[in-house]
């Protein structure tokens, strides 16, 4: 097997005495695309920023492109690009200096390539940067990204301010970069359901600290919510259920088919389920982060 | 194949129910059985029809995997993925036998309901009636 594209052993950032990344131990296969998500400040960008070079990792290892972070930061910028809407290119005035600028940075800068991907996005050369909407400076970002050779691309937010449109037409250059098969690319993001549809792993991240992870479809199939009627009131904890919500004779539970299926008792028949349905990535996301978290209120749940 | 793959098999969308693999698994049985997509004949790579339906890698990988196992395609390595010798009659056996399930979740219905077979039977008939009507003018232009 080819190596994965990044490894994460024990990984550890501590950001401020309130808030740290880790230990987070992670494969991103070579030629997938990799969605990071979580609530704000679950770690997201510390991440990335750590994946690029910048920021230092406390505990554990992160190797990128098979090359350790801690040590070989030049190389693995030599073969990933970040796009991001924080990046800011107003020092060069006009979309075209920007690019002359970058440009000569990369020798496998190819200018054919970024003229082309400057036609599909809509961008001139002497368009001043200042004047670019929101939206114009992340196709920007995507340009100057995707006009090198890049083995990895990492997005933080790329989808942010774009409009309809923008975001088919980056995740339309996103599909078409992934045609290569060494090509990887690690997605940051909030909008769930476009993740849910073209990445293929998810990871989930909430206070720096990983809650759920896998491929997207076996992620989707393997937790569903369970509309369940309780003949008394006081419930007991069961592994791979979570209450969500609940009010004495009625509640909603999160079935983790896997973790159920760990415990030796796949059988539901002791619970009367009125419903079972299944739920998108944005549900899912906020029914574990919500399980997760321990601020809940969490009765005892009758199960036996 | 066809010349716009994703025409005859997209869009696959989220306003569609079914997870995203199961779009493209009906899709793909659609085409077999009606013969749009003859057997033998050749589907893309997992890479190009998801750059084609704007959809991951992985879901376009489930749903090949599925029809495989359905018998409906089968893949050699090296050379591609293709529609089976027999996938057209798979398809449409499995499209009739859902379709005698679904007559019976009717009859099941209906029974729950009160209703008596006569009655049943009079309800199958009115719903035949818009397509008895097509037959009918398509044996009159005939």
């Amino acid at each position: 097997m080819r190596e994965p594209a990044i490894t994460l052993q024990q990984l550890r950032r501590n950001v401020s005495a309130s808030f740290s990344l880790g230990p987070l131990s992670l494969e991103i296969p070579r030629g997938s695309v990799c969605a990071l998500v979580g609530p704000n400040g679950a770690g997201k960008t510390t991440l990335l920023n750590l994946l690029i070079g910048t920021g230092a990792v406390d505990a554990g290892c992160a190797s990128v492109l098979g090359e350790d972070v801690a040590t070989a930061a030049v190389e693995i910028k030599r073969h990933t690009a970040l796009v991001s809407p924080d990046i800011s290119y107003h020092a060069w005035g006009s979309v075209g200096r920007a690019i002359d600028f970058v440009s000569g940075f990369y020798p496998d800068w190819d200018s054919q390539r970024c003229e082309q991907l400057l036609a599909r996005l809509g961008l001139r050369r002497q368009e001043r940067i200042d004047t670019l909407s929101f939206g114009a400076r992340v196709k920007l970002s995507l340009v100057l990204a995707l006009a090198r050779d890049a083995q990895l691309l990492l997005l933080d937010e790329p989808s942010i301010g774009l409009d309809p449109l923008g975001r088919q037409q980056l995740f339309t250059e996103l599909m078409a970069f992934m045609q290569n098969e060494a090509h990887t690319i690690v997605i940051s993001s909030h909008q769930l359901a476009e993740l849910e549809r073209y990445a293929d792993y998810v990871t989930i991240l909430n206070q720096g600290q990983m809650v759920a992870c896998g491929a997207t479809p076996d992620l989707l199939s393997r937790y569903a919510e369970l509309d369940v009627l309780l003949d008394r009131d006081e419930i007991t904890d069961a592994s791979g259920l979570h209450l969500l919500s609940w009010d004495g004779k009625r509640a909603r539970v999160l079935l983790d088919r896997y973790a159920l299926a760990s415990t030796g008792s796949e059988d539901l028949g002791h619970l009367q389920i009125v419903g079972e349905r299944s739920l998108t990535l944005e549900e899912l996301l906020v029914a574990l982060v919500k399980s997760n978290s321990g601020i809940r209120w969490r009765p005892r749940m009758g199960l036996t | 194949m066809p010349n716009s793959i994703s025409l005859s098999l997209g869009p696959i969308s989220a306003a569609v129910p079914g997870a995203l693999y199961q779009q493209i698994v009906a899709a793909v049985k659609r085409e077999v059985g009606a013969g749009r997509l003859a057997p033998g004949s050749a589907l893309p790579s997992f890479r190009v029809l998801a750059e084609e339906l704007l959809v991951s890698v992985i879901t376009v990988k489930r749903a090949y995997e599925e029809l495989e196992r359905e018998g409906i395609i089968y893949r050699r390595q090296g050379l591609g993925t293709f529609v089976a010798e027999f996938g057209h009659d798979r398809t449409r056996a499995a499209h009739r036998a859902a379709a005698a399930q679904a007559i019976t979740h009717a009859i099941q219905a209906g029974r729950e309901a009160g209703m008596t077979d006569r009655e049943l039977l009079q309800t199958f008939k009115d719903a035949l009636k818009p397509s008895q009507s097509r037959d009918v003018s398509q044996r009159r232009a005939g």
